[in-house]
């Protein structure tokens, strides 16, 4: 079943709204994996208030879809292989359903690394702030682990063309100047960064032997 | 949930944070005044897609701290997501976090030292491969090898310095001094750095004095007695606004590395100069901090047309890629750094207080903040 908020809004709104987080909110596209019982529909309704897409997922699939933005879904044992990801890598906001008298192991919520919790029985209230904390602590997290990423990258970059660089000083005798250069222009031609002309430097160096 | 409860509901609302008083205002008031030309010129004609730009503008006071209390002002009290502002690193550095954790965008028109990137951050100032491997380069191959360094004590400074102490020393060449004076320094504190030059007979000066500091460094090497024409001053930062600031008989002979200046020509550029002087008076010149923020808002409004929505992960991948032909030629943003590929050009100052392009490239220099590329290979660029 597919649910969709009935007039949700595009990418546009005004400037104020589109800068607020209910035009955020209304941009989402929230996957509610609960039982379609009572409780079940009031959370698709709470949520269908942001104006979200809200797409309903029961019985759960072998592999839930990673499509999602947010995630609603009950914090059982099972759930870790149901996800399309490992931890660290999640690919959707996760919110994990508690009941209201938990007794099961706590340590769920470390090893699902769940981004917000929200207990049964639901209130109006609750279903939007775990929303509201588990998109905006996962959207932070994304945008580090994003920064971080290119930092690995361009420090692993800056090795390859230091290594690209020995090679092109011992076996073409050129002067450190001169190998930035030859391989500056061979980029520039090619427009490609630089440090794909330093790896085809070294791959063919390993190649010749 | 937030609300809007601006009654201008139709308007697109930006933040705009440059400070009008203290010790910085000097250059950052042109860059506040290049925002507000490039805002009045897209109202002017039409806004963006029928809406009008509407700038909402504090004064940090050139205090990094208050940048970042009003950066937080305007994310959280204002619900503004796109912040056009900062020229110091201190203040960049202080507003990041605040952009980072809620998703703003910072759109940043000075040249730094580079070694960043932040996915909040649009950077369309030159990064040291797009000013400083030339400026090293023209300063040994012209007036020689020995080189001193003066500086404002605060992060620019020292990490340009230690950039350009690289450059220098790979070429062949060397510091022959370092010395820092204070951010906010007086006329005095550059008495013992002019003794220290007169000691060590550099063959050129490379200075990251910034602010009012700057006008005192320029006066007090006048007052000394030193000839611009065999050991000038070398800046990134210095422009024709602080040119203007210390005397025009005072700065001729100086040597400044940017992506503009205001005497490049061109007719993009003659307009803009003219559009400027128009609103801020005749005498008033433009110049490369002015530019970018000029530049910058109408890359934003671009991209704003296409997406007509403000939300940062939505504009931000327009922006990305955008081309833009603004005063110093046509310019793009890079897609894999947030920076702008810019323009390369060293200017000496005349005596009419403009900057006479002595060397520029042949086509933008694509940005490469953490020189990975090392920059050297821009002779072949330059002509």
């Amino acid at each position: 079943m597919v649910l969709s908020g009935s007039d949700r809004r595009t990418a546009g709104g005004t400037g104020g709204e589109a800068s607020s987080l209910r035009g955020e909110l209304a941009r989402l596209d929230i996957l509610v994996a609960v039982p379609g019982d009572e409780s079940g529909i009031f959370l698709i309704r709470e949520l269908q208030r942001t104006r979200a897409t809200v797409r309903h997922l029961w019985p759960l699939p072998e592999t839930l879809p990673e499509s999602a933005d947010v995630i609603f879904s009950d914090l059982t044992d099972g759930l870790s292989a149901r996800l399309a990801w490992v931890p660290g890598c999640a690919k959707s906001a996760l919110v994990g359903i508690l009941p209201a008298q938990f007794e099961g192991d706590l340590d769920l919520l470390r090893t699902l690394a769940v981004d917000a919790v929200l207990h049964r029985p639901f209130t109006a209230r609750a279903v939007l702030t775990s929303l509201v904390m588990a998109w905006t602590r996962f959207g932070y997290e994304r945008r580090l682990r994003q920064r971080i990423a290119k930092l690995d990258e361009t420090l692993r970059s800056v090795r390859i063309v230091e290594r690209a660089k020995a090679i092109l000083i011992t076996g073409r005798k050129l002067s450190e100047d001169d190998a930035y250069r030859f391989m500056q222009r061979q980029a520039m031609d090619r427009r490609v960064p630089i440090a794909a002309i330093a790896t085809a430097i070294i791959d063919s160096q390993r190649m010749l032997g | 949930m937030a609300r809007t409860s601006d009654r201008r509901d139709d308007a697109w609302r930006v933040g705009v944070l440059f400070s009008h008083s203290g010790f910085m205002a000097i250059i950052e008031e042109t860059q506040l005044r290049g925002t507000l030309l490039a805002i009045d010129e897209i109202n002017a004609a039409g806004g963006v897609n029928g809406r009008e730009l509407v700038p909402v503008i504090y004064d940090p006071g050139s205090e990094p701290v208050v940048f970042g209390q009003l950066a937080k002002r305007l994310m959280v009290d204002d619900a503004i997501s796109t912040i056009f502002g900062c020229y110091t690193s201190s203040s960049r550095k202080a507003v990041i976090p605040v952009v980072e954790r809620l998703n703003g965008l910072l759109w940043y028109p000075t040249l730094y030292e580079g070694f960043e990137f932040s996915p909040n951050v649009i950077y369309t100032g030159a990064a040291p491969n797009q000013n400083s491997v030339v400026l090293s380069r023209y300063l040994m191959e012209n007036f020689g090898p020995r080189i001193f360094f003066v500086g404002s004590d605060y992060i620019y400074p020292r990490e340009s310095n230690r950039i350009m102490a690289e450059l220098v020393r790979r070429q062949g060449g060397d510091v022959v001094g370092e010395v820092y004076v204070p951010l906010r320094a007086q006329r005095s504190d550059f008495r013992s750095a002019m003794r220290l030059i007169k000691a060590a007979r550099p063959d050129a000066i490379f200075s990251t004095v910034v602010g009012d500091g700057t006008v005192y460094l320029y006066q007090s090497y006048f007052d000394a007695g030193f000839d611009s024409a065999n050991m000038p001053i070398a800046s990134l930062t210095t422009t024709e606004a602080e040119i203007r600031a210390m005397g025009f008989d005072v700065g001729k002979g100086h040597i400044t590395a940017a992506s503009y200046f205001q005497n490049i020509g061109g007719s993009c550029n003659e307009r803009f100069v003219s559009r400027y002087q128009k609103r801020y008076g005749a005498d008033e010149p433009t110049n490369a901090c002015v530019e970018a923020a000029y530049f910058q808002v109408h890359v934003f409004a671009k991209a704003l047309e296409s997406t007509n929505s403000m939300a940062t992960d939505v504009l931000r991948t327009m922006v990305l890629g955008t081309e833009y032909e603004a005063p110093q030629g046509a310019i793009s943003i890079n897609e894999t750094s947030n920076h702008a590929d810019l323009w390369t050009r060293i200017g000496r100052v005349n005596r009419c207080g403009q900057f006479d392009v002595v060397l520029q490239s042949q086509d933008v220099v694509p940005a490469d903040p953490y020189m990975v590329g090392a920059g050297w290979g821009l002779a072949a660029g330059l002509t």
